[in-house]
């Protein structure tokens, strides 16, 4: 073990421990020392979402934590330590038939702890959940050092309070993550992925509403606008059908499950409107899984957004982004939809724009829209996370609990909301 | 503030101004005060400890909880919520006394969206019913703890219940969207809701299984599950429990995840025969309860793959439930299994640990050698699948002696359960009972840091105290006497 070995410091202000210990005593030294605001790092795939970072943060990466600490895979479920690679962690599961199903973007690059830090998951969020779903056990480190625990390594499990939920989505603002202990599910051996254009937004909701109550159990039900469609065919090679909406529904399991359910999607979006179905079967889904997840995170564009509201409004807001010019990707069974701003999206008052009506349709659905990333010096004239809600106010003291001089990711999440909320009068929107 | 003195046992009693305020708020109907009622609500299934509250409340809408709340803490006085009071393990036991808020009169159902898979109901609300309500949907309500005929969502949510489709679906965190709550000053607070996804904490899923200690959940916005396409229910009969646990070990390592499998063994397979003449065999050592569900093209390989296992592992024969009503037989027999034990003693403790699922084979033998070692009878029907074991201890209340065995036996075993990896309790919480073992399962830093997610929520440590941390907020604990195991309703 490494335990003794030093830590690197890679650039200004990068400490990348060796150990789980090592981490701590970084922590506990900077605490007690110089007590330089931490930003915590795994693979740097998530850190520029949301409120910037201090610029005079201690970098604190778990990348060389990436042990696989136990995998007894009878048990189907796997402990690893944080900066694992998502990518790796699958590819030790597969040979075992087992996998965590949940999509990571960037997941050569992303670690277990970043994606659990930024709550990280794409398409198959439908028919597999999310990693609030997975995570069974958590080891982290506070701020000042101390490590804490909770969960365990069974799958049912109700001692103590749950604060394997409470890290999932934190966004590295409470404590850092440096193990977790995952439940896994059966890798399906069979999977397949069925795209549809259609003209009319109102043909598409209809079908989603039959979709819902289809004897075929979809894992997922993506809905592009022409934009995106055109931008994933280029990503996946894929020859995807063209036209002013995209709708694709995937499906996995076992040859005969997979064979039964892609002809009962066929005939339920040919009766739904769809002229023609491009099927993309097996080793083909798996480029496009990828292409799908990682497609959330923007690339190039000025400004991204996501939005979430309930499913039966999506088809509805997913034609005001197409309407506003924005390149728009739903998870239309879930309502959680990632928007890309268009490159004419030069100035923040244009933003404002385009974010607003947006916004005001995801908060008549009970949601919210949230500003992922925008170029700098943005970031204070537009509302990060849209209009206050009830809750933050308890958010905010859960955070002050556990860092109560605000040393861990300040300005970021919860305490940028507030701060935001505080700073009445900078807002353009 | 209305000073009170102490009473001998160091609770604080309530004062009469108190429950004029209350009967103000809630109409006497709504308040009871009656020294031979409130027995009713002294325990939950956890009838070792008991401790009658001083008054019990009936509130009908969030907005009376909100003022009973407020009046608490205008006369300084705890308050603990309450559902069908079915739990295990002490969770609404009134620690310190104070002001019980039962929430059973809170039942409506008033939103069910099948589109958007929601529906929003109060926590009053008897989980079954929700469950009937939705029948003919193509939906329902995936958590069915044994219980479900009486707990409440309410409830479930406090404990974050379980029950045997769990191993598939999931418990109840994963299918709770939002809460409203009524905070420990009074505040009412909306965490989640039906869009998913929302920025910040997941505050929904740090509240449900928090046993009442964060607040009083007042409002419930569950998640709708599809049914199932299809399903096939299977019962493997084997000659030993060491045959039944490695076929179910077996199973899961084919990757097969049934809906459900459950486990009991000869003891308890001879009283549910006893009560509800199912046709179990009397001379098998163990069944195994299998349901796999999905769809249609697919259940049938599934089964035959899983009656495979079984035989290979030595299974007498499996059987398979042929038509609906014998499939519902089988489940009454399971759900109801606790109901049978006053057939074979007077008096039973329903222990709850988990164990990895491979662990099973050993926890088991463990058990059975625990039985024998102290004198006690203990018959076994639990979640196999999830490696969440329900031994179940019998004796007779009369006798001291074995009481106090059953105490050592129950330790042991729960012990053993952390010594294998596993976990004090997989469903029935931590409430009075197994606050103990919170200090065997985490360090004093966890349990600190757990202290102050609590203090976010209830810095007061008004609500529900005395509950699931061993460190905070115990007072008049000591005055409740750990005396006798007594009847424990199911898991």
């Amino acid at each position: 073990m490494n335990a003794d070995r030093k830590s690197t410091v890679d650039g200004p202000g990068e400490l990348i421990p060796a150990t789980i210990p090592e981490l701590g005593r970084l922590l506990a030294a900077n605490a007690k020392g110089e007590r330089r605001p931490v930003l915590p790092v795994g693979g740097r795939t998530a850190l520029g979402f949301g409120f910037p970072a201090d610029p005079s943060s201690l970098e604190v990466s778990t990348s060389r934590l990436d042990r696989v600490v136990d995998y007894p895979a009878r048990d189907m479920t796997v402990t690893v330590e944080a900066g694992c690679r998502v990518e790796s962690i699958q590819a030790s599961l597969s040979p075992e038939g087992q996998r965590l199903p949940v999509d990571v973007p960037l997941a050569h690059r992303a670690t277990i702890g970043g994606a659990i830090a930024s709550d990280a998951g794409g398409p198959r969020r439908f028919g597999c959940g999310t990693l609030r779903d997975y995570v069974i056990g958590i080891r982290c480190v506070t701020v000042d050092g101390q490590p804490f625990k909770a969960g365990g390594r069974v799958v049912k499990n109700v001692a103590g309070y749950d604060l394997c939920k409470l890290m999932v989505g934190s966004g590295g603002s409470l404590a850092l993550v440096t193990e977790v202990t995952l439940k896994l599910k059966p890798l399906p051996s069979s999977s397949a992925m069925g795209w549809a254009s259609f003209d009319r937004g109102e043909t598409v909701s209809d079908l989603l509403v039959d979709l819902a109550t289809s004897r075929a159990r979809p894992v997922a039900i993506e809905l592009l606008g022409p934009k995106a469609g055109r931008q994933l065919a280029v990503e996946s090679r894929q020859e995807l059908p063209t036209g002013p909406l995209l709708l694709g529904v995937a499906v996995e399991g076992n040859a005969v499950e997979v064979e039964w359910q892609v002809e009962v999607i066929d005939r339920e979006l040919r009766a739904g409107g769809a002229s023609d179905v491009t099927w993309i079967r097996d080793a083909d889904t798996a480029k496009m899984w990828s292409v799908l997840t990682d497609y959330q995170l923007g690339g190039e564009a000025p400004v991204t957004i996501r939005a979430c509201t309930r499913p039966s409004r999506t088809v509805e807001f997913v034609v005001a982004a197409i309407d506003a010019g924005v390149a728009v990707q739903a998870h239309a069974g879930n309502g959680v939809i990632h928007c890309h701003l268009p490159d004419e999206t030069v100035d923040v008052e244009s933003a404002a724009a385009v974010i607003g009506p947006l916004r005001d349709l995801a908060v008549a659905g009970g949601g919210q829209v949230v500003v992922e990333r925008c170029e700098s010096g943005w970031h204070n004239k537009l509302l990060m996370w849209g209009a206050p809600r009830v809750d933050w106010p308890l958010m905010n003291s859960v955070r002050q609990e556990f860092d109560p001089d605000g040393l861990l990711s300040p300005g970021r999440g919860i305490d940028g909301a507030m701060q935001q909320l505080a700073a009445d009068g900078m807002v353009v929107e | 503030m209305a000073s009170t003195q102490s009473t001998p046992d160091g609770s604080v009693p309530v004062a009469a101004e108190l429950i004029d305020r209350f009967c103000r708020i809630l109409g006497d109907d709504g308040v009871l005060t009656a020294a031979d009622e409130l027995v009713v609500y002294e325990c939950d299934g956890y009838v070792v400890e008991k401790k009658a509250p001083d008054v019990v409340l009936f509130p009908t809408t969030t907005e009376q909880v909100v003022e009973i709340v407020r009046t608490c803490n205008e006369f300084d006085v705890p308050f603990v919520p309450r559902g069908a009071g079915t739990s295990l393990a002490g969770g609404c036991l009134p620690v310190g006394g104070g002001v019980m808020i039962a929430l059973t009169r809170m039942t409506r159902i008033l939103e069910v969206n099948l589109q958007d898979r929601y529906a929003v109901v109060e926590p009053g609300l008897v989980n079954l019913h929700l469950t009937r309500h939705l029948a003919g949907t193509g939906f329902h309500y995936a958590p069915d703890p044994s219980s479900q005929g009486a707990c409440t969502i309410g409830g479930n949510v406090a404990t974050n219940s379980g029950g045997p489709h769990t191993l598939k679906y999931g418990v109840t965190v994963n299918h709770v969207l939002g809460l409203e709550v009524v905070m420990p000053d009074g505040r009412v607070v909306e965490l989640g809701g039906p869009a998913e996804g929302l920025a910040g904490y997941d505050l929904v899923g740090l509240f449900v299984g928090s046993e009442g200690t964060f607040g009083v959940c007042t409002r419930v916005t569950v998640r709708l599950t599809r049914d199932p396409d299809a399903y096939r229910t299977l019962l493997g009969v084997f000659e030993t429990v060491g045959d039944a646990t490695q076929a179910i070990s077996q199973i899961i390592a084919a990757g097969i995840v049934p809906a459900a499998l459950e486990m009991m063994d000869q003891g308890i397979i001879e009283a549910v025969e006893a009560a509800y003449g199912f046709g179990f065999p009397l001379d098998a050592a163990a069944v195994v309860l299998i349901e796999v569900d999905g769809l249609e093209v697919a259940v049938d390989d599934e089964a035959e793959q899983i009656i495979r296992l079984c035989e290979e592992q030595g299974a007498r024969e499996v059987r398979r439930a042929e038509t609906e009503q014998q499939r519902a037989l089988l489940w009454k027999c399971r759900k109801q299994a606790f109901g049978a034990i006053g057939r074979l003693s007077p008096s039973y403790c329903t222990q709850d640990g988990v164990v990895p699922r491979t662990k099973l084979p050993e926890i088991l033998e463990f058990i059975i050698d625990a039985g024998e070692r102290h004198g006690i009878r203990i018959v076994n029907v639990f979640h196999a699948g999830d490696g969440n074991i329900h031994p179940i201890l019998l004796f007779d209340e009369r006798d001291e002696d074995q009481i106090a065995r059953v105490f050592r036996a129950s330790d042991e075993i729960l012990g053993k359960c952390i010594d294998l990896g596993g976990s004090v309790t997989g469903e029935h919480g931590i409430g009075v009972e197994k606050l103990q073992f919170m200090e065997r399962l985490f360090t004093k830093d966890d349990l600190a840091v757990m202290a102050s997610v609590r203090m976010a929520f209830n810095p007061r440590g008004s609500c529900s105290p005395g509950k699931m941390l061993p460190t905070a907020g115990a007072c008049g604990m000591e005055h409740i006497e750990r005396s006798r195991p007594g009847k424990q309703a199911a898991s």
